[in-house]
Parts: structure tokens; C-alpha cells; sequence
């Protein structure tokens, strides 16, 4: 199993080659001048050169790449463009309100989806499982910054119960994680629901109620444990995708995340600024990948097979 | 050999074409037929819309005596914050929706579906390949690749195109290569070989029709998605640009206006979700109507 | 008179579907004494499985529903039991073993836990105690305790019914109920479960009702028999009585058709048509259509059970007392 784990961590240097190779090239080779940025509107022709020599602009892209991962090596992300901050420092700072936005979300996600999810399943073509599939098929429908505004306009603009932007208190988390909750329960819940229909039926089901277990039991212990592979694939691929993700959440409620941080700094060619968070990205993604995949090891013991047996 | 004779109900066995089949399915599906029917209507209300108004007086024309009306009997939904018909502007906005998802959802097939056979049917080094690449872009939010891929390469159509085709085609080459898998080693394909059949009528009589199924279902909900990722650019002010009326486009403008006349950025969010909604229904009924298992 | 351990009488279970009525179980009446293992014999669809499932009152439902009968168990009628009563029942006076062991256990919990979760369920507190008395279980069907940790994905076929039967047997059922326990396995290891659950009746004095559509298996384990047809019980009585005294033309028809060694080269002899729709049984006996000693009588009236000692037959006639098959006229 450690070595499994090793493996896995090893993974990450290629990850962070390919991801900052690729995202390096693409934003130098697509137009825009950075210099032009750095300079700012008023710069005059000769000043421009300058920043270009200043900044090594003027070398070939690969030199300049090779120049970048030199500094990424000693551990220096460089400085953005645009703010002239140190890239990992803007980074690490914005991180822990992306973190606490997804990991709000996907609490009230899976707080209210895996149960409407069993109990959709065991009540199967009932009103109360056409019910819960009708919420769950609006929620995956409705774009959610459309919900963001909405409950803007409910609960901050007309009821005023909490605030309408911004991180000021712990009541400025409620409305952005609620949004991106409430997208996400509709979809595990649909995920619950159908991997929860497949255990049903299995042999052992009817095993454990001959033992003489209670229906709760039964459900539970017995389907819901192994129903949760696939469930917690895509809780593991949702808490991925929101932080990483989020721009749309943080645009709406002007939430300081690093989603809103690459969109604003990616139109202005801040390759430094871009080129660190995407590879601090993919880091943090590659991390909740493994997370995820330890998981389903302690969850299902033919999985820990497998994984022992690699090594 | 003598048969017992059932004084059962007359039951016919009519051997039907899978096409007809399914169809007779999806009928019995009502939230099906009515996002069907809602489809359907849509798309032949943007295309008459197209004909019937003069897109600079009537879609983006200003009109500042009538502006902020409420939605009433004159306005259906209202006028937006510059006096604009606000549901004309709807139905004439679906075809940027309808048009981009269509098309990159058209373009991710093709894609997605040859790099997913080639990678099912040769499996080893091939597929290991393209599924490592495939895996990587599924696992990052289509969002930011959107984000990204417009960003730097600008926002044409023909981008915008582009940057929402990626998370389709990952869809479908996952698609194509399991079905391509499995269907390679069933026996019945080997009893095929085994009788004579040429290789192409196989893939034709057989593979074909197998793969069919998952991929009209995935089409079908991977428009309503892209419709959403693409509505969320031109929100985030890197789709479509105003004063074009893009459903995202008409949220954005909207939001500085939202205390006051709230319904200029609600009716747009609302005509996207009913689209997608159809479309989630629709695509659906096609999986349950498609089962196999659930032959009767 | 031997004590029953069970006695079902007249009992009556339909599955009600959007395609019909299907009649599974129609009027069945017999008794388990102690110790006895009694054998219940017939083809798929003939209602066996959904009898063995009523004594624990597991019919799935919807859309099983049980229309009729009573199910007396240790003097209690399980039909009439609520819920949580009927789990205390399950398990520790009833057991049942079903027939696939590969699906039968759950693949993220230890069988000795599976076997434990039993004992705990009925009465042990202490998980240290359960778990300890798991592994003696383990022990008396024929596997190592120390294995008691491994899943169920770490056993084959035949470890992992026998791991069936430990939690069946786990907290000492008065009944165990066996629905095709060795279909499923390969013919050397079906012998060795025989043998275990043999010598496991003869320690514990547990009674068994034993479903199979084997003939070689009712001979092997079983005391008595009884055989099954469209839902209903055509011939009841010890082994002896119905292999070598068959009295039901169905019985007499499934021993024709086993294939006979000593007469190789003969034709095999099935039995002319197929067993009814259970949505549309006929008015009268259910085996007519396809018996070759019918006369028009017998499509009218279902037959009772008429019986010659302990020797029970469905079958009209026997009304004349000098009736007798081809097989027992030949001998």
C-alpha cells in the first residue's frame, strides 16, 4: 500500500510538466504582448523594449520555459505581471477560500443527496422517488450562477438575511456553497439512486433479511456499503471539478477564489500568475485523485487486493 | 409432439425494427414527449423569428420611452433596462444556444468517437495513450478549459466551437471505447466470424447498433450541458457579446439591474433550464426507451 | 406421532403483475417432523422456492402476496407474526440457504463477521464472543477459524456455501431450508456438501426442508419426499415409499425420463407437453393434459390428496383401490 501511495505521488512530476508545459507555450504563442501590459497604457515605444529586455522577452520561448522551470526547481513561482506579488504567495492565500467553498459544498451535497438517493431507490416508481427525481432533474437543468442570482435576490436583496458578495463572515459562505451544493446533490443523488437500484437486487440482500436483519440494517450495512464505489467516484470528481473550478460561483458572489484568479489574470497574459496556479491546480487535483482512490481501498476490500497485489 | 393448449389472452409477438420500437417506448414516456414536443417548438420559433423580425429594430434595437416594463400583456416578458422586447430576444437568442451546443456536440462525436474505437479496437499502447489524454481532460472542469482555450485563442465562433467540443469528445471516446471493448469479445461476434460473415457486416449488423444506444442518450444530454457551459462563458463575458441576445449574455447585462427589475435576469436563466430540462428529459426517455433489458 | 417442526396448511401465494395473476402456490399442505429431512421435488416454475420463502414470510412484496394458509413453526403461525417478531424469528428458528453462493455473501464484510452479524442478532452482545463462536463455525463446516478475517472474494464456490451454511446454522435453527443448495457448484463438491449438510442434521437434530429438481440428491440426503406440480403437492411420503412405490403418474414420468444406464441405447422418455402457465392454471388437476392414465373426470376437479398410510397422492385414480402405474405393475 506504501508503495502504491509512492507511486502515485511520483506521478505528480510528470503531471506538473505536461500541465505547465502545455499551458506556458499556449499562453506565450497566442498573441498578446506582455510587455505592453507591464508597461502600462501611457509607456512609450522605447519603454516597452526595455521591460522586454528586462523580462528576457525577447529570447525563444523555450529558453524562456527552461528559464521558468529553473525557478521552479529552487521553488520560485515568479511574480505576476500585473500585481508584481510573488505568484505562490497570491496563490496560497486565495486557496484556503476555494477549499472552504468546496468542501462546504460538497458536505451540503452529500448531506442531502445520498439519503434522498436510498431513499428514492428503496420507494422505486413511487411518488416519492418521482419526487426526488424530479429535484434532482432541475438541479442538474438549472445553470447555477442563474442560482446564484436567485437566491441573491431571495435571501440577500429581499429578505436581507445574508450577504450578497464578498468573504466578510461566516454568513457570506451560506449562499455561494448552497448554489454549488444544491448542483451537485442533484447529481449524486441521481448517481446514489441508480447504484443503490443495482445492490437491491443482489443475492445477499435477501442473505441478510433471512438472518433475520431489520429492513434499516439491511439497506444500509448491507447495500449502501456496497453501493458507494461509484458514489464516491463522482463526490471525488465534483470536489475536483469545484476547486478547481469554481469561477462561475466566484464570479457571481465575488468569492476570492483561485477560479476567479486564473480568469483574471489569464486575459491579461499573466503567464507567471497563470502558468503557477495551473500547475498548483493540477498538483491539488492529482492529490484529491489519490485521496479518492485510498478511499475506495478502505471501503472495498477487493480494491485493497488489488492495490496490495501491484505493490 | 403434443403442445397444452393456454385458454390464455391473445398475445402477438410482431417482430419490430429497433427503430420502431424504441420509438413506441419514448411515446409512452410523457416527460419525454413533452420535451420533445418543447424542442420542437423552440427550434421552429427561432427559425420563424429569424424571418419575422429585423434583428437591428426589433432584437437589439434600443427603445428607451419603453424601458423597464414589466412583463404584462404588451411585453409578454417584459422590456429590458434600454426598452428591448425581452421574448423576442428570448426566441430569437435560443438559435445561439441551440446552434453552438449542436455544433460542438456534432464535432465532439466525431472526435471522441473515432479516437475511442481506435483505442478500443487496437487496445495496448494505443489505448493507453489516447485514454491517458482523454482521462486528463475529463478530469478538468469543462469550465476552465473553456475558459482557458477562449481566452488565449479569442472568442470566435469557430473557438467557442472548439473549446466546448473537448468535454463532449472525452464523453464520447469513453462511450465508443467500452461498447467497442465489450463488443469485441462477446461471442456472438465470434459466432458471426465463425459463420462466415465479412468483417464489415459485422461491424454494421453488429457493433453498430450496440454503440448506438449509449451515444443518442449522451448526444442528447450533452447538448443541455454544453448549453449551460456555453451561456456560463458569455456570462463570465467570453462567449457570445452583447448586444447579441444570448441567453448568458441577457443574465449578465441583467445583473446590475437585479434589485430593481429582477425579471431581466431571471426569464433568461429560466428559458435556459427549460431547454436543458427537455433535453435531460428527452435523453432520458431515450436510455430507458433504448434498454434492452427492458423488453417486454 | 412425531413432533413437527412445521406444519403449512392450506397454504395460497399469487404474484400479482401488470401481465397477471401468477398462481404460484396453490393450497399446499405438509409437515416437517423433527430431525426429518424432507426433499421437495420439481421443475422450475412448479412453486418451490416461493413455498420455502413464505416460512420466513420473504416473499418479495410487491408483488407477491400470500392469499391464504398458515405457517405453524415451534407453535407460532409466522403468517400472522409483525415484523420485527419475524426477525427475531429468521435465522435463529428458521434458516434458509439459497442457491448461488458466489452472489450469497456480502463482498465487503469478513465472513466471520457475516457469520457473527447472526449471533448478534440474536441475542450476543459481546462482538469478541460472537466473533469467537464464528470461528467454531467455521470449524464445523469444514473450514480453517484462522480464514474467518478473508472476504468472500477470497473463497470458491463450495467454501463460500459452506460459509452459507455456517451462518445459516450459526445460532442452531430447529428448520434449516435449503433452496438448491449444490446446483450451482461442481459435481464433486455438491458431494461434499451433501455430506456436510448430512452429518450436520445428525449433530445438531436439525430438521431440513431440502428443494432440489435432483433426483440423485433426494435420494442421497432426504427421508421423505414430496413432489411439487403447478403449485400444488401431487405425492407426499418417506423416500422408500415414493422412489421405489412411486404413486403419482408425475412422479412415475420424472423417474421415466432420468436416463437409465443399464438401458443405454433406448430413447429417453420426457414427458409429453410442458408444464401449464402459472397465469392460467386449467379448472381441473394440473397434470392432466400431459398424463397418460387421464380420463375426462380428471380435468374437471382439482384431486385431493388421498392417502394410503403415510403414503400421500393427488390423484383421482386412486379413488379405485387396485389402480396402479406401469411402474409398479412391472416392477
Amino acid at each position: 500500500m506504501i508503495r502504491f501511495i509512492t507511486e502515485r505521488l511520483l506521478q505528480l512530476i510528470p503531471a506538473v510538466l505536461i500541465s505547465s508545459f502545455i499551458i506556458f507555450f499556449a499562453m506565450n504563442l497566442t498573441g498578446g504582448d506582455p510587455a505592453m501590459i507591464i508597461a502600462g497604457d501611457k509607456a512609450t515605444a522605447e519603454r516597452i523594449e526595455e521591460v522586454r529586455e528586462e523580462y528576457g522577452f525577447n529570447d525563444p520561448v523555450i529558453v524562456q520555459y527552461l528559464r521558468y522551470m529553473a525557478g521552479l526547481v529552487r521553488g520560485n513561482m515568479g511574480i505576476s505581471y500585473v500585481t508584481n506579488k510573488d505568484v505562490f504567495k497570491t496563490f496560497m492565500s486565495r486557496l484556503p477560500n476555494t477549499v472552504e467553498l468546496a468542501f462546504a459544498s460538497v458536505f451540503i451535497a452529500v448531506v442531502i443527496s445520498i439519503p434522498l438517493g436510498v431513499y428514492t431507490a428503496i420507494n422505486q416508481n413511487t411518488w416519492k422517488d418521482n419526487l426526488g427525481m424530479v429535484f434532482a432533474l432541475f438541479g442538474v437543468s438549472m445553470p447555477n450562477f442563474w442560482l446564484g442570482l436567485i437566491l441573491i435576490l431571495a435571501f440577500s436583496l429581499r429578505l436581507g438575511w445574508f450577504p450578497s458578495g464578498g468573504k466578510e463572515s461566516f454568513a457570506s459562505l451560506v449562499l455561494p456553497a448552497v448554489t454549488v451544493g444544491l448542483g451537485l446533490a442533484a447529481l449524486i443523488t441521481r448517481t446514489t439512486r441508480s447504484s443503490m437500484l443495482d445492490v437491491i437486487r443482489q443475492d445477499y440482500m435477501r442473505t441478510a433479511r433471512a438472518k433475520g436483519a431489520s429492513e434499516r440494517r439491511v439497506i444500509y450495512k448491507h447495500g449502501l456499503a456496497n453501493a458507494l464505489i461509484p458514489i464516491i467516484t463522482v463526490v471525488g470528481l465534483q470536489l475536483s471539478n469545484t476547486l478547481t473550478g469554481s469561477v462561475l460561483a466566484e464570479s457571481v458572489f465575488a468569492w476570492p477564489g483561485i477560479g476567479r484568479l486564473i480568469f483574471d489574470h489569464i486575459s491579461k497574459r499573466d503567464t507567471p500568475m497563470v502558468t503557477g496556479s495551473i500547475i498548483l491546480c493540477s498538483i491539488l487535483m492529482c492529490l484529491v485523485n489519490l485521496v479518492v482512490d485510498i478511499i475506495y481501498a478502505l471501503v472495498d476490500p477487493r480494491i485493497k487486493a488489488q492495490y496490495v497485489k501491484k505493490g | 409432439m403434443e403442445t397444452v393448449t393456454a385458454k390464455s389472452t391473445n398475445v402477438q409477438y410482431k417482430s419490430r425494427s429497433l427503430a420502431a420500437e424504441t420509438w413506441r417506448r419514448l411515446r409512452k414516456n410523457k416527460g419525454a414527449v413533452a420535451g420533445m414536443v418543447f424542442i420542437v417548438i423552440l427550434v421552429i420559433a427561432t427559425i420563424v423569428s429569424g424571418f419575422i423580425y429585423d434583428y437591428e429594430t426589433d432584437i437589439i434595437g434600443q427603445n428607451i420611452s419603453e424601458r423597464f416594463t414589466p412583463p404584462g400583456l404588451k411585453y409578454p416578458f417584459g422590456t429590458d433596462q434600454v426598452g428591448r422586447n425581452i421574448f423576442t430576444r428570448i426566441i430569437y437568442g435560443a438559435r445561439y444556444s441551440l446552434t453552438i451546443s449542436v455544433g460542438a456536440v456534432a464535432i465532439g462525436l466525431v472526435v471522441g468517437v473515432l479516437f475511442g474505437s481506435i483505442a478500443g479496437f487496437y487496445g495496448g499502447l494505443v489505448d493507453d495513450l489516447i485514454m491517458r489524454v482523454n482521462d486528463v481532460l475529463y478530469a478538468i472542469p469543462n469550465i476552465m478549459i473553456a475558459v482557458v482555450v477562449v481566452s488565449l485563442f479569442g472568442t470566435s465562433t469557430f473557438n467557442l466551437l472548439l473549446a466546448l467540443s473537448i468535454n463532449a469528445a472525452t464523453s464520447f471516446a469513453r462511450i465508443a471505447r467500452a461498447s467497442v471493448m465489450t463488443l469485441r469479445g462477446e461471442e456472438y461476434i465470434e459466432a458471426s466470424y465463425a459463420i462466415g460473415l465479412p468483417q464489415w457486416k459485422i461491424i454494421l449488423k453488429h457493433i453498430v447498433p450496440n454503440c448506438l444506444s449509449p451515444i443518442i442518450v449522451q448526444t442528447t444530454l450533452l447538448i443541455g450541458t454544453t448549453i449551460i457551459a456555453a451561456s456560463s462563458l458569455s456570462f463570465l463575458g467570453i462567449g457570445i457579446p452583447a448586444p447579441a441576445p444570448e441567453w448568458g449574455a441577457m443574465l449578465s447585462e441583467g445583473r446590475d439591474y437585479m434589485r430593481s427589475a429582477g425579471y431581466i435576469c431571471v426569464i433568461p436563466g429560466l428559458a435556459i433550464m427549460v431547454t436543458v430540462l427537455a433535453l435531460n428529459l428527452l435523453g432520458d426517455g431515450l436510455r430507458d426507451a433504448l434498454d434492452p433489458k427492458l423488453k417486454k | 406421532m412425531k413432533e413437527n417442526i412445521l406444519e403449512i396448511k392450506d397454504l395460497v401465494v399469487h404474484y400479482e403483475t401488470d401481465e397477471g395473476c401468477v398462481r404460484a402456490v396453490n393450497n399446499v399442505s405438509f409437515s416437517i417432523g423433527k430431525k426429518t429431512i424432507l426433499g421437495l421435488v420439481g421443475e422450475t416454475g412448479a412453486g418451490k422456492t416461493t413455498t420455502a420463502l413464505s416460512i420466513l414470510n420473504l416473499v418479495p412484496n410487491p408483488p407477491g402476496v400470500i392469499k391464504n394458509g398458515s405457517i405453524i413453526l415451534n407453535g407460532v403461525d409466522v403468517l400472522t407474526l409483525p415484523e420485527n417478531k419475524l426477525q427475531e424469528v429468521r435465522g435463529k428458528d428458521v434458516a434458509m440457504i439459497f442457491q448461488d453462493p458466489m452472489t450469497a455473501l456480502n463482498p465487503v464484510m469478513t465472513i466471520g463477521e457475516q457469520i457473527a452479524e447472526s449471533i448478534m442478532l440474536h441475542g450476543e452482545k459481546d462482538k469478541e464472543k460472537a466473533l469467537a463462536r464464528a470461528k467454531e463455525m467455521l470449524e464445523h463446516v469444514g473450514i480453517a477459524a484462522s480464514r474467518s478475517g478473508d472476504y468472500p472474494h477470497q473463497l470458491s464456490g463450495g467454501m463460500r456455501q459452506r460459509v452459507v451454511i455456517a451462518i445459516a446454522l450459526a445460532c442452531n435453527p430447529r428448520l434449516l431450508i435449503a433452496d438448491e443448495p449444490t446446483t450451482a457448484l461442481d459435481v464433486t463438491i455438491q458431494a461434499q456438501i451433501l455430506e456436510l449438510i448430512k452429518e450436520l442434521n445428525r449433530k445438531f437434530d436439525t430438521s431440513m426442508l431440502l428443494i432440489t429438481h435432483d433426483l440423485g440428491v433426494v435420494a442421497e440426503v432426504c427421508d421423505e419426499v414430496a413432489v411439487m406440480y403447478a403449485g400444488r403437492i401431487v405425492e407426499w411420503g418417506t423416500a422408500d415409499e415414493v422412489f421405489n412405490h412411486t404413486l403419482h403418474p408425475y412422479t412415475e414420468g420424472l423417474f421415466n425420463s432420468l436416463p437409465n444406464l443399464r438401458k443405454r441405447g433406448e430413447d429417453l422418455v420426457p414427458i409429453k407437453g410442458m408444464m401449464p402457465d402459472p397465469m392460467n392454471l386449467p379448472e381441473g388437476c394440473a397434470f392432466a393434459p400431459r398424463c397418460p392414465y387421464a380420463v375426462p373426470q380428471c380435468e374437471k376437479e382439482v384431486p385431493e390428496l388421498i392417502k394410503r398410510g403415510t403414503h400421500l397422492v393427488a390423484c383421482r385414480a386412486y379413488e379405485d383401490g387396485n389402480f396402479k402405474l406401469r411402474r409398479n405393475s412391472n416392477g
